[in-house]
């Protein structure tokens, strides 16, 4: 047990040393820097930003400096925000991300799951084809249509909730609800292809033939050895989903950390660019560990190495 | 221990809900506007941008402030001003009660501290050119100095009472003597009260044989043009007469800031809310990344009387579609863009006045590649472009086709109107086309038009390919790339025709006809034009207004003979703002400085949808 912890620590500072050396090369190797604009500065005044920001040092003499300081836990500054360390702006970033993934997972949960398990139950029937009919369109559907359409229903038409902004329950609502939709639409086919999986096997069969009651069987017993597809998805997804969604946030105008994904690689922000790909190899690589462990709780046929 | 361990997931689970949905509350502030993607930076000096320039306009004031309408410098912190004779020296003399938010007074010696931060080289300021007319400033900021010339080095050491981050301890004399001995860190030679000592730049404070470390050694700032002569007099000498110095003083830019805050706690500690001290109409709350910068009257403003509002939220939103869906749902006073989709909707609305600005959209083409080496062929191609196409075709928003470099509106401000190349005649074009070799477009190379990523470019770019094809047969190929990459092209001249633009920093035709100057790095045409240079320079140092309009004018007369660029059209503000707003006027630059603004209560009331006294309206229908 303490072995595999161990094993599993080592590879962790392995993966993000090597995602570290394959970001910082990779994004300095793209035309343009944090500082280039349409506005063309006058070369002594570029010099001297190059200068203030320590860019005209060898790269390996920047990669040596950056490594050591994120060693040390420091992320560095932004370039493009400099009012703003690194982790400063994460630690705003995240919470409000977190939040909103959290209550989208909650969403795609309670309405995911229960979906599989009906249509699973039900195979073959109405319900089944219109909960899986239901499914198929909501991964289909990127979640911008979703957010626009619902935007018009339930801002405009029907005026229950507020366009955009951040600070209240109801301006999570319908934001959280968008970013849930599809992760609810792939746990409800995840839980139905599982279910009818086992429900199929033959300890099943014996539990039916103990005379257990249907909800005894499907919830207690058949529902645990479903559920592990369902948990290995839902590990590299909460990690996607507390880090945020770059289209969410724009529509909804949320202050989460996905937008700093896509615009610090953009805009060449080279230290918050690395600073949340690191942040994400972490997150991602402990929910997968985490996933691993729960194996061992679902099944009792898994033990840890 | 497994059931105790599911109770435990259980528990964390509503846990971790209660907390996603848990909210502290905010009081809505008077006025919420969306100021467009997150700024860069509070610090004036570094700063650069529309949306920056809105807070900071908003936390800090200047010299002199623009008038929200016409724009004209009036007083801020400097009650009044006095220009030399040779109108190379401006006198600037400071009101008494203007006031930090310390309660501390606003001095002369506080700009002569800005402004030299302004220049310094390690403050590396963007818009560090703009004060390069004071005499010296660009020698003092670009380290550019020679023997003989008298230089100020900063060591590393700091004064014993100093505060954490001030300067270094501060050296003065001449220099005698170079030493670069290959090295790109030479070794100066100093003369200081009659004894020489070397000095090298180094990061570290180490020292070797007889070599003394500094951190700078730069012209000595005493010998730049600004000088704080008492408390509430600050003069400023330039190197040639600047007409719109004035106006440029009242630029964000330039706003003073405190040196005992910046001191204190160096940057970015002392943009931090709970650290900054400032001066202008507001203060700074709180500041959240990506979500809204709080700002409230501040009460040791001077002319706090005039301010009306208390509380300002300024949103970092960044789809211009979410800014439309606030202001819609009353969330938002004044939204600063729209979606171009629904442009023409909105052109009907009251509240929705698009009005042309200093800013102009063209196409750069480089001049070295044949065949656009022949200005038969540009002018052509700038005649053979139906502006009155792409202006109500494609952009919709009563965009103003534009036939010079400098925009037309220019003349309602200053005393400038430009000449034009002619505009759309394909005729003349295909006249044109034939005598350069290419008639009917037969031998002419495919040009390649260059632009980054963005929907309304493309859109722009497609109508010019087929306008290019129809009237000169010539055949146009679209090339977009990604920002960066699309920069890097066009400063390596790695291009044919590039889309650009340009936004006039102040209201004077040099701010445009300037980037076509042989020295300019915005100028990336490759066209260098030695009568264009000669009619720029004489016209910068001219002190006569006409004539040096009459120079700007001859010049963009051979600018637009040449035509290394081709103008499209002058941009228009796209401020949508509610019609209770009051103080805020649509201008040139688009400027509209928040401690203006006002609410007008009773015409809110009235129309408020769902207010009040819309709903008594209602009743009595």
């Amino acid at each position: 047990m303490t072995a595999f912890f161990l094993r599993r620590a080592l590879w962790l500072v392995l993966t993000l040393w090597i995602v570290f050396t394959v970001s910082f090369f990779l994004m300095r190797s793209v035309p343009g820097g944090p500082f280039s604009q349409e506005r063309e500065l006058e070369p002594q005044i570029a010099e001297l930003i190059q200068e203030r920001y320590r860019l005209d040092d060898p790269l390996w003499q920047q990669y040596l400096r950056e490594l050591t300081a994120a060693l040390r836990g420091d992320l560095g500054y932004s370039y493009r925000k400099p009012d703003f360390s690194n982790a400063e702006i994460i630690s705003q970033g995240l919470p409000v991300s977190a939040s909103l993934g959290i209550v989208a997972l909650a969403f795609a949960v309670l309405l995911g799951l229960p979906a599989g398990i009906i249509s699973a139950v039900r195979r073959g029937t109405l319900v089944d084809a219109g909960l899986m009919l239901a499914a198929t369109v909501g991964i289909a559907l990127p979640n911008f249509i979703i957010a626009s359409v619902l935007i018009i229903l339930l801002v405009f038409l029907i005026p229950v909730f507020p366009a955009g902004g951040w600070g209240s329950l109801n301006q999570l609502i319908l934001p959280a609800f968008c970013l849930g939709a599809p992760y609810a639409a792939f746990i409800a086919r995840l839980t139905r292809t599982g279910m009818l999986d086992v429900l199929s096997q033959d300890y099943i069969r014996t539990a039916y033939a103990k005379g257990l009651a249907d909800r005894v069987v499907i919830l207690r017993h058949a529902l645990r050895l479903a559920m592990v597809p369902v948990v290995s998805f839902l590990g590299p997804a909460i990690a996607g989903i507390l880090t945020g969604s770059l289209v969410i946030e724009q529509i909804f105008a949320i202050p989460g950390l996905g937008a700093h994904f896509v615009e610090a690689a953009l805009m060449s922000d080279y230290t918050l660019a690395m600073a949340v790909v690191l942040l994400y190899t972490v997150l991602l690589y402990t929910m997968n560990f985490v996933v691993d462990l729960s194996y061992s709780l679902i099944d009792p046929r898994v033990r840890l190495e | 221990m497994r059931r105790y361990l599911g109770y435990a997931i259980v528990i964390a689970c509503l846990g971790m809900m209660g907390w996603a949905v848990s909210f502290g509350t905010l009081p809505p502030a008077d006025f919420t506007f969306s100021n467009g993607d997150e700024i860069k930076t509070i610090d004036p000096a570094i700063s650069t941008g529309q949306p920056e320039g809105r807070i900071i306009w908003a936390l800090f004031e200047g010299l002199c402030r623009w008038h929200p309408e016409t724009l004209e410098p009036i007083p801020g912190v400097a009650e009044r001003w006095e220009v030399s004779e040779d109108k190379c020296t401006y006198t600037f003399f400071l009101r008494p009660e203007a006031r930090w938010s310390d309660d501390t007074p606003v001095t002369a010696h506080d700009f002569h501290y800005s402004l030299r931060r302004f220049l310094h080289p390690a403050t590396a300021a963007e818009y560090g050119k703009e004060l390069w007319y004071v005499k010296n400033a660009r020698r003092f900021t670009t380290r550019d100095v020679s023997v003989g010339d008298p230089v100020e080095i900063e060591l590393h050491q700091q004064p014993e009472d100093a505060l954490p981050f001030a300067e270094g301890i501060v050296l003065r004399g001449t220099l005698v003597n170079v030493d670069d001995h290959g090295d790109d860190r030479p070794i100066f030679t100093v003369e200081i009260d009659g004894r020489t000592q070397r000095f090298q730049r180094t990061d570290e404070g180490s020292t070797d044989d007889g070599v003394t470390a500094c951190r700078m050694l730069t012209y000595d700032f005493d010998h730049v043009g600004i000088r704080a002569i008492d408390r509430q007099t600050l003069e400023i000498r330039l190197n040639h007469p600047v007409p719109y110095f004035v106006q440029l003083m009242g630029f964000y830019p330039f706003s003073p800031v405190n040196r005992r805050c910046v001191e204190t706690h160096g940057y970015p500690g002392w943009t931090r809310p709970e650290n900054l001290v400032s001066n202008g109409a507001f203060r700074l709350k709180f500041r959240r990344v990506r979500d809204r910068i709080r700002l409230v009257k501040s009460p040791t403003y001077w002319n706090r009387d005039q301010v009306q509002l208390e509380t300002i939220d300024a949103l970092a939103v960044k789809s211009t579609t979410t800014m439309l869906n606030l202001y819609m749902t009353g969330k938002v006073d004044w939204i600063t863009s729209v979606p171009t989709e629904v442009v023409t909707d909105l052109m009907e609305r009251d509240d929705f006045k698009p009005s042309p600005y200093l800013a102009l959209y063209y196409y750069l083409i480089n001049t070295q590649r044949p065949p656009l080496d022949d200005p038969r062929v540009r002018r052509a191609l700038a005649m053979a472009v139906d502006r009155d196409e792409i202006v109500e075709r494609v952009t919709r928003s009563g965009q103003v086709p534009a036939y010079s470099l400098v925009p037309e509106e220019i003349s309602k401000y200053v005393d400038y109107t430009p000449p034009a190349f002619g505009g759309f005649d394909p005729d003349e074009a295909r006249r044109l086309m034939a005598e350069a070799g290419y008639p009917d477009g037969r031998g002419c190379p495919r040009i390649e038009v260059l632009y980054n990523t963005h929907e309304s470019h493309k859109a722009i770019a497609e109508v010019v390919q087929a306008q290019w094809k129809r009237h000169l047969g010539v055949d146009v190929t679209l090339n977009n790339q990604e920002w960066g990459a699309y920069l890097t092209s066009r400063r390596q001249g790695r291009y044919m025709i590039a889309r650009a633009g340009w936004i006039g920093d102040y209201i004077d035709p040099n701010t445009f006809l300037d980037l076509f100057t042989s020295d300019n790095p915005q100028n990336q045409s490759g066209w260098s034009h030695d009568e264009y240079d000669r009619l720029m320079k004489a016209a910068q140092v001219e002190p006569d207004n006409q004539r040096r309009m009459e120079l700007f004018h001859a010049a963009e007369v051979i600018l637009l003979d040449e035509l290394p660029m081709i103008p499209f059209y002058v941009y228009v503000s796209q401020s949508m703002v509610r019609p209770w707003v009051t103080g805020f006027y649509h201008n040139i630059q688009d400027v509209h400085p928040l401690w203006a603004i006002g609410i007008d209560e009773s015409l809110r009331e009235k129309l408020r949808p769902g207010s009040r006294g819309l709903r008594i309206e209602e009743a009595r229908r």
